[in-house]
């Protein structure tokens, strides 16, 4: 195992370095990059299955001159498990690079952007192996800034190098907090080592443990990307390049969840008030509403995915949300589901929202736009990536036999099964959740109905999407074996869940995979087999069956299936792409209905010819939907941040002399004290 | 040879404080160039008493410290200014914040500053060069003040080669030397600085026809 280890920091390490040992072949550069982070990305697979099956935790560590840390790395279940997921999307990120970074060439630097790109896989993997606060602490720094490079690689754009800026100022702010969370927890510990965590010398007191629980869900949370401190998200996914946003979206974004369980569930050990169970789960359910609610009206594909990647965090977060309240109540096997379907719905995510990035990527490569009112009958010119796309589509609005419909149908039976618990007013809340969720999942079906509709289907609307090619087979095949894998969880949840158990058993201090498992695992049945059950191998052969069926009826009593090829009938005029939906009819409806969040406002100018009014010479049509949270957050955030430095603005003389002479007085003053 | 410890004490003592004079003179002095000599001249000594320690406490990595020091400080850095200071052609400092007679008052007033500040702090150190602490900090000081009190780039130059020489003596004093490889960074680290500074300089009098740094007052929001 440990040897794996090495084989794996090696290989990103070469990965880094070999791009730019030949200069100026950017081609062999992208290769060189994207071959050593698919290398190690499969080591990373054998490593995370290693490491979850494996009965004891892998653990080593290098000391280091400087006080307090120490290299140390640690590979329990939990950990294993998010190295898994972060290879598994890196290797199918690697090869889909092999192709699209043919988009860069002569633009930027493939050598910096391939290196860049093994040095945030590195820096992630590191994140969830550290076994030290410190070298966490490094390895999220290091993460977020090379995050913070590759979102700016078209920094000759205006646009990019803001979403850039907004998101390192996002990230640091919650740095600071994932900051005070470790400094807290080493205040009782006495080291940052993560085992002192986990059994400080003196217990924590309450007002401490309640000061870890926010700070870290804020400063988790901001990487997370929860309502309301998602506002990086849509900005900077869409800046990055696709296969970093897929790689941003699908992953980075989980190393948060992975911080979140480790200190509430691995460091307190699960002991805490009902409330913190309770904010987790509002946060969760806020998050997914807003998220897929703001998914819905964008038409930009890539800020739109963006969005969902909120709502599919909030998720998350309801499950572990839902197991921290049973496991408040002592209620285990619960608190185990709850856990486990989150993690589910995490490595799930993790792939439908890879592949659903880079499909996009594949989009934009064949039409060099990313917005939706451009594209239009692309199923045609790229088959493949639609049907990668409409893999992925199903996933994330939960359809079976996808993965998606597992994990949300588990975390639903969670939330149903607050019935069991001793307090009314969270028996009332757990259900209310549910609805929200089924809600969410409703808008997210509509969102990708809209997605896939518009982009794929109908007529071309632009001479972009009219002369679009299918992408290279490295694009597909990448595309391809996530969308295998999509339907590949769905239908095996009985290899899953053993699996997943493995890392929520030592966490809940309880085995769940027999009771989650009936008829020999061909169904999930959670922990009562008469409340529920439900088999998703059973439901893709009913669904093949109906298929089937259909088929079969219509032969016996249809007649002769005959194919009659001829133009589709336009009330007597030539069809043309201006009368099929576009992505902003699609969603009016939803717009009316939610117009209270919405807030949209609608501005119509007509201009008049001088002769008269009768004649309209042009009409513009405005329309945009309020930032609820830039307007009424953000913004007075930074409007009092501006005053201040306004005011400090005295101190700003522009003369070095008076820099030196504020520095100077300093100086002596001190000294002076320190007499 | 053997020299008895009182007596390298007060060698030492004696270098620091010509090291202390040749500040006072940099302070006093407005031609560009003859600040540069001085500047030179106060190198020189600091190699005599970097000297002086490695001979006395037998700690051979001074001498190479000591070695490094007279190549760079007194050699080439005072080249390098001087160049400049041909091409520029600014051969006198005309405007100064701080007119020359307050400014040695203050540079007084430092000194005093520097071994009040050190008093608690002289007992602990080695018997040999301890009175050379307070020397050093406050030729860090001086230096630091003739940055603020002078408006040529290349005299703020001169004032931070000036607090650097104060912080080897100070670290020759406290510690009797650094490790080896943390004088090379400085040296590394003052070179550059000084050619840095030297081409920032440069790029002034192009911008403004002027090495006076209050010009840099337009590049504030």
């Amino acid at each position: 195992m440990l040897v794996l280890l090495i084989g794996l920091i090696f290989c990103y390490g070469s990965g880094i370095l070999l791009p730019f040992c030949v200069p100026r072949k950017p081609q062999i550069q992208g290769m060189l990059g994207s071959a050593c982070s698919s290398v190690a990305s499969l080591i990373g697979i054998a490593l995370g299955l290693g490491g979850l099956v494996a009965a004891e935790p892998l653990t080593a560590s290098v000391a280091s001159l400087i006080p307090l840390l120490s290299f140390a790395v640690r590979l329990d279940p939990l950990s294993s498990f998010f190295v898994l997921t972060i290879s598994l999307a890196g290797l199918a990120t690697s090869i889909y690079a092999m192709s699209y970074l043919k988009e860069f060439h002569g633009r930027v630097s493939v050598a910096m952007l391939a290196a860049l790109t093994n040095g945030f896989l590195l820096s992630m993997i590191l994140v969830v192996i550290a076994d030290n606060g410190f070298f966490f602490l490094m390895a999220w720094e290091l993460m977020s800034l090379v995050s913070y490079f590759l979102v700016v690689t078209e920094h000759e754009k205006a646009e990019v190098r803001d979403a850039g800026f907004f998101y390192l100022v996002m990230t640091h702010v919650g740095t600071a907090f994932v900051v005070l969370t470790y400094l807290v927890l080493f205040q009782s510990a006495g080291s940052f080592s993560f085992e002192s965590f986990r059994h400080p010398e003196q217990a924590l007191p309450d007002g401490m443990k309640t000061l870890v629980f926010l700070a870290a869900l804020i400063g988790f949370g901001t990487k997370a990307g929860i309502v309301p401190l998602h506002g990086w998200l849509p900005l900077a996914h869409p800046a990055a390049p696709s296969h970093i946003s897929a790689l941003m979206s699908g992953v980075m974004i989980k190393t948060a969840i992975y911080a979140l369980i480790r200190v509430y569930f691995d460091f307190l050990g699960g002991q805490f008030p009902w409330w913190w169970g309770f904010t987790v789960l509002l946060v969760g359910t806020l998050s997914a509403l807003l998220g897929v609610m703001y998914a819905l009206m964008e038409h930009d594909l890539k800020r739109l995915l963006a969005f969902h990647s909120v709502e599919n965090i909030g998720i998350i977060l309801m499950g572990i949300g839902a197991g921290m309240i049973f496991q408040t109540y002592g209620l285990t096997e619960f608190a185990a589901l709850g856990l486990l379907a989150a993690l589910y719905h995490t490595i799930n995510h993790a792939l439908f929202k890879t592949l659903l990035f880079m499909g996009a990527g594949s989009l934009l490569y064949a039409t060099h736009t990313r917005n939706m009112e451009e594209y239009g009958g692309l199923l045609r010119r790229m088959p493949w990536t639609g049907l990668f796309f409409l893999i992925g589509a199903l996933s994330i609005s939960a359809l079976p036999p996808t993965n998606g419909f597992i994990s949300e149908w588990l975390l639903f039976q969670t939330l149903f099964l607050s019935f069991q618990l001793p307090a009314l007013f969270l028996k009332l809340m757990l259900p209310i959740a549910a609805a929200i969720l089924a809600l969410t999942g409703v808008l997210a079906l509509a969102c990708f109905a809209k997605a896939f509709g518009i982009s794929f289907l109908a007529l071309a609307r632009s001479t972009h999407a009219r002369q679009a090619e299918e992408v290279p087979i490295a694009m597909r095949i990448a595309m391809g074996s996530l969308a295998l894998l999509c339907v590949g969880l769905g239908l095996a949840p009985m290899i899953v869940v053993p699996l997943l158990d493995r890392i929520t058993g030592p966490l809940t201090g309880l085995s769940i995979s027999d009771k989650v498992l009936a008829l020999d695992g061909w169904a999930l049945a959670p922990v009562n087999m008469e409340f529920s059950s439900v088999s998703t191998p059973m439901l893709a052969v009913m669904l093949l069956l109906c298929g089937l069926l259909g088929l079969v009826l219509a032969f016996l009593f249809g007649g002769q299936l005959v194919t009659r090829s001829y133009k589709t009938w336009g009330c007597g005029i030539t069809l043309s792409p201006r009368m099929a939906y576009t992505a902003t009819g699609f969603t009016q409806p939803i717009k009316r209905v939610f117009s209270t969040i919405y807030q949209p406002t609608i501005k119509l100018e007509t201009e008049f010819l001088e002769e008269s009014r009768y004649f309209a010479k042009q009409r513009k049509f405005e329309f945009h939907i309020e930032p609820i949270f830039e307007q009424y957050l953000y913004g007075p955030v930074v409007r009092v941040f501006l005053g201040i430095a306004d005011r400090l603005r005295i101190l700003q003389g522009g003369s070095l002399h008076l820099y030196l002479a504020y520095i100077f007085v300093t100086l002596v003053v001190l000294l002076l004290f320190a007499v | 040879m053997q020299i008895s410890p009182h007596i390298g004490s007060q060698l030492v003592d004696l270098c620091s404080a010509l090291l202390l004079l040749t500040c006072f003179a940099i302070v006093a002095q407005r031609r560009l160039s003859a600040c540069v000599d001085l500047f030179a001249l106060q190198s020189a000594f600091l190699v005599l008493t970097a000297a002086l320690v490695a001979f006395l406490t037998g700690n051979h990595h001074i001498y190479i410290a000591a070695a490094l020091t007279g190549v760079i400080k007194v050699v080439i850095i005072p080249r390098v200014l001087k160049k400049v200071i041909e091409r520029l052609n600014v051969k006198r400092e005309l405007v100064m914040n701080v007119n020359v007679p307050a400014g040695l008052l203050i540079c007084g007033a430092l000194v005093m500053l520097a071994f009040f500040i050190t008093q608690p702090i002289i007992p602990l150190g080695f018997l040999l060069t301890r009175d050379s602490l307070a020397i050093a900090l406050a030729i860090v000081l001086i230096g630091f003040f003739t940055m603020i009190a002078r408006q040529k780039a290349v005299s703020q130059l001169i004032g931070f080669l000036v607090m650097e020489n104060g912080l080897f003596l100070g670290a020759t004093a406290a510690t009797y030397g650094m490790p080896l490889i943390v004088e090379l960074g400085v040296f590394f680290d003052v070179l550059i600085a000084a050619l840095i500074a030297g081409i920032y300089t440069n790029r002034l009098q192009d911008a403004f026809d002027s090495v006076d740094t209050s010009h840099l007052t337009v590049l504030k929001e």
